[in-house]
């Protein structure tokens, strides 16, 4: 029924040390969670020191350094470097957030620790495998569904009012921090939709040009799909644009609430 | 595991349950509930140690005692039995562990609430 | 010889490459019921088009007055009249079917009081032919890119459009007749090699802002439709003329949108003059970005920037106030705060030119064909292939791109693709026999990158590219550096010889994509030091010193470079067309380009 340690081919051990190069002023140690698939050696952390004098201020500024000039095998995704993109989502210094927003002067420990998102499957180092994240997305259906035509010749119209209810929801960048920051989504991914969707969901539900409202939201009135929600609010504390899937969340369930009374 | 299904299958599993409102629903009710009447539950069992047995028993008889002193049982367990079957869905998945504790969940709620229901009733009516 | 297993996909069309144009393309030929195959080195909603703040063009005319002749205008004056006037006018006149059908698909656009699509002015769009300044710029806050590739993404999903996600493509397949036949691509996740087989390859790659050190570009822009076309021997075109964006944050390079000076930004020197009064005296800081860019370039160099070691200038928006900056520039408030440190509704922005466009790319038509000049027909299409988005040079931008018309050639060049391929390509044909050997040389080579174990790591070589094509291919260019700096790539190109592959593995080996996108950074970098060296004139973001005017008796035409594997680089050229495509528009005849 439970398991109260870890499989021992999840263990993680003391991995190589990098130290930096003489004469460097500034150093701070980054600790990267490194696991590959091709051996079947346990993960281990590889620490790297890195002269913050010759280094950006963000955390994917020094992951990008240790790649160029220490150890070109370390592996994570990254594009943007802006924050745009939701590329290089990771667990820093505890907390799921994007590399590249990170400054390394905010990680509060002596050592910069760099997980991968957390109860993601690895594909290795600190690359997660989104699929499953990804199918949750297509599952809710996430495009405009209406029965009436649009006119012809010009936009559908929608007021400013009504565009103001889709801010705090439509800039999400499908980084996945959010879910994988989600004690319930960590024990019934499986079944619960998670933060990152459920916003995506309610984005689709406000629109004032969608009529598939009902069908959306009969698809979300399960035990498990939406109500697996126990507003535990790490979500919200961990969306590094700021947004607030929690509250879609409340705001979805509210909507079930008023269509029954 | 279903390694051979597709993402989307695995996504989707049965399909939308088509309730959960009322679960919710019911959670919060009772729990507004038990606000108000743990409240009177507390000024009631304040009034207790004073009292020698069948004082004690006169008290509850009360109409209005007896009325409350039901209301509350009957939110408790309801309470306790939805709350109770949110952390077994989200902690055991095992479906044989689930099934058996679900169901015990349930046949010991009723259970506890029905003992006090009969216990309150039969002081209340006086036999 | 290296042996590699390889899968076999047959598909009717292969898009290469997920952005706004591969997306464009994709939901189109989804729709059309062609069996489709989206190929992407990064999840679709992770492309550098989600970084598109501005916004959208096109002559709706929902905030005044407005026409897509005054666009077609624009365009044409913006591209300091190197763009060909065909394309132009077929861009401008779908330019707003194109863009409500964005807004059908469901992009979030930011609305007007009367609930039509928010738009906003832009540098060099302009009402009556250059008299008023148009409000052409359709815009959702200051995350337009954001907003329409998401909804493209999702438009996708509906269409259950087939996608290849972590795919990286090594090189194009062509058979005997120089029909491209389809694509030889990496699966990331696995390490396992594919062969996509298809009537029709769409190369929607995005551009290779990656080749300068300093750019607004993703890591992943690295050009590699570019390097595919080069490799398999085809030209590309008007490769020197490289954007600068006047306003990427100083340091970090971020892109701050043109849209804060459309709303009323403003950008200001050390004695905290608005010095665009003096370059541009009708636009000012609304005119096209090569001249603000130049200006800017200009203060700097004069002593006028502003900082520690005056080398920057400021951007400043503080006067709109809070509540505007709240609405319509969310994304930049928050982008200036985190890379500059800075409150947008207090203190101004330091901005610098950075690298962020590039005009040129694989020549193309308007239905997106990929053509090349053959026995003096500059017009001969290369069957199979078909090129998109910034990765093609179709050419709408020529010397210069105007903001909000990389959005928009993204979707009216995808939707066009797709309509052609709908009407040249029938569903589900057999696929012609290739030899076996077919993928022989690729492999080859792809195994050399594999094993690669000379002296000098990937980081170093490609940070000795950046730092040549900063140096020398920049802003202003001059005959010296700009030789110097062929003589450096050339040998930077061939010390990809001596790289060095840390990582043997195949599963997930960005050590090795890294190095095969350089291999692509390379041959752009190469093909655009060079081009700019023989183009003996300055026009539109292509700026000489030595030849500061623009010269149309000798260099109005488009420059054509092929690069061989040594990285020798031999030139053609292709006339521009200044003839319009229909009667409903009359050519812009040459003039100068002033704003």
């Amino acid at each position: 029924m439970s398991e109260f340690t870890l499989p021992k081919n999840s263990k993680i051990t003391e991995g190589k040390h990098f130290p930096a190069k003489a004469g460097a002023t500034d150093v701070r140690t980054f600790r990267v969670y490194r696991w590959t698939p091709d051996d079947d050696r346990n993960p281990r952390m590889d620490s790297y020191d890195v002269d913050l004098s010759t280094c950006g201020p963000m955390v994917l500024d020094a992951l990008i350094k240790i790649k160029n000039e220490v150890d070109s095998t370390v592996t994570f995704r990254r594009s943007c470097r802006e924050g745009i993109c939701g590329s290089c989502a990771m667990n820093i210094d505890g907390t799921n957030t994007l590399a590249c927003t990170k400054p390394i002067s905010e990680c509060s420990g002596s050592d910069v620790k760099l997980y991968p998102l957390p109860h993601m499957p690895v594909v290795k180092d600190l690359v997660p495998d989104l699929t499953h994240f990804y199918a949750q997305l297509t599952s809710i259906k996430p495009w405009l569904r209406t029965e009436s035509p649009p006119p012809p010749d010009r936009e559908r119209l929608q007021s400013k009012e009504d565009r103001a209810r889709l801010d705090g929801l439509y800039e999400c960048i499908l980084c996945a921090c959010c879910s994988a920051g989600c004690p319930s989504y960590w024990w019934n991914a499986d079944r619960y939709l998670g933060p990152a969707i459920l916003l995506q969901a309610y984005r689709w539900i406000v629109d004032s040009r969608d009529e598939a409202t009902g069908e959306r939201l009969d698809f979300l009135e399960d035990p498990f799909k939406l109500y697996r929600c126990h507003t535990i609010m790490n979500c919200t504390r961990t969306c590094p644009k700021g947004l607030n899937p929690a509250k879609a969340i409340a705001a979805t369930k509210k909507l079930l609430v008023e269509r029954r009374s | 595991m279903s390694t051979f299904r597709t993402p989307l299958k695995r996504a989707l599993v049965l399909g939308s349950a088509k309730h959960g409102v009322h679960h919710f629903l019911v959670q919060r009710l009772t729990a507004i509930a038990l606000v108000l009447l743990g409240l009177w539950f507390v000024w009631f069992a304040l009034r207790l140690p004073g009292l020698d047995y069948a004082a004690a028993r006169a008290l509850l008889a009360e109409p209005v005692n007896a009325l409350l002193m039901l209301l509350f049982v009957v939110a408790v367990f309801w309470h306790a039995q939805l709350g109770l079957q949110v952390v077994v869905e989200d902690y055991v998945h095992t479906s044989g562990w689930q099934l058996v504790l679900q169901v015990a969940i349930r046949f010991l709620c009723v259970l506890g609430g029905a003992a006090c229901v009969l216990a309150i009733l039969r002081i209340a009516l006086g036999r | 010889m290296a042996s590699y297993k390889i899968q076999e996909h047959k598909m009717d069309i292969v898009v290469v490459g997920a952005g706004g144009a591969g997306l464009r393309a994709t939901v189109g030929l989804a729709e059309t019921g062609l069996e489709t195959a989206c190929i992407s080195k990064v999840f679709p909603t992770r492309s550098h088009t989600v970084a598109a703040q501005g916004g959208i063009s096109a002559a709706l005319g929902n905030m005044g007055e407005d026409d897509w002749r005054f666009h077609f205008y624009d365009t044409v004056k913006g591209s300091d009249w190197l763009g060909d006037q065909d394309a132009i006018e077929y861009m401008c006149k779908h330019a707003p079917e194109a863009v409500i059908e964005l807004e059908h698909y469901g992009v979030p656009f930011s609305r007007t009081d009367s609930g039509h699509i928010y738009q906003r002015p832009f540098g060099g769009m302009t009402t009556h032919y250059g008299k008023g300044t148009a409000q052409r710029t359709c815009a959702a806050a200051d995350r337009t890119g954001h907003a329409m590739l998401h909804t493209l993404y999702q438009q996708s999903l509906k269409h259950d459009a087939r996608f290849f996600i972590e795919y990286f493509a090594i090189d194009l397949v062509f058979d005997d007749e120089g029909t491209c036949r389809g694509v030889l691509a990496l699966d990331l996740n696995e390490g396992t090699l594919h062969l996509f087989r298809a009537h029709g390859v769409v190369l929607a790659t995005g551009g290779y802002g990656r080749t300068y050190f300093s750019a607004t570009s993703a890591h992943t822009c690295t050009g590699d439709g570019g390097g595919l076309a080069l490799r398999a021997g085809l030209a590309l075109q008007d490769m020197e003329f490289v954007q600068f964006h006047p306003t990427g944050i100083y340091g970090a390079g971020c892109l701050i949108t043109e849209g804060v000076r459309g709303e009323g930004g403003f950008l200001t020197n050390s004695a905290g003059e608005r010095f665009m009064e003096r370059y541009a005296p009708n636009a000012k800081d609304l005119a096209s970005r090569d001249v603000v860019s130049r200006a800017m370039t200009i203060e700097i160099r004069e002593g006028r920037g502003v900082g520690e070691h005056k080398d920057h200038i400021l951007l400043n928006l503080q006067h709109l106030g809070a509540e505007v900056l709240h609405e319509r520039l969310p994304g930049i408030s928050e982008s200036a705060r985190i890379f500059a440190g800075v409150d947008v509704t207090r203190q101004p922005i330091p901005v610098l030119p950075t690298a962020h466009y590039n005009m040129g790319g694989i020549p193309s038509n308007i239905h997106g064909e990929v053509v090349q000049k053959r026995d003096g027909n500059s017009e001969s299409v290369v069957p199979g292939l078909f090129a998109v988005g910034e990765a093609a040079c179709v050419s709408v931008h020529g010397g210069n791109r105007l903001g909000s018309n990389s959005l928009l050639d993204l979707v009216v060049f995808g939707r066009a693709v797709a309509q052609r391929c709908a009407a040249t390509i029938k569903p589900r044909q057999p696929h012609k026999d290739l030899p076996a050997t077919i993928c022989d040389k690729a492999l080859d080579a792809f195994d050399r990158v594999r094993h690669a174990k000379g002296g000098t790591p990937t980081a170093e070589l490609r940070l000795t590219m950046q730092r040549t094509m900063q140096a020398d291919a920049a802003v202003f260019r001059t005959e010296k550096t700009l030789q110097e700096g062929c003589a450096k790539m050339n040998q930077i190109f061939a010390s990809f010889d001596d790289v060095h592959v840390s990582d043997r593995s195949l599963v997930w080996n960005s050590d090795l994509v890294e190095t095969l996108e350089l291999q692509n950074l390379l041959y752009n970098a190469v093909a655009t030091i060079n081009s700019a060296e023989q183009r003996h004139e300055s026009r539109g973001a292509h700026a000489r010193e030595d030849y500061p005017e623009r010269d149309d008796e000798n260099w109005l035409k488009h420059t054509l470079v092929k690069v061989d594997a040594k990285g020798k680089c031999t030139f053609d050229f292709r006339p521009v067309r200044l003839a319009t495509l229909t009667q409903d528009v009359k050519s812009v005849p040459l003039a100068k380009r002033v704003y």
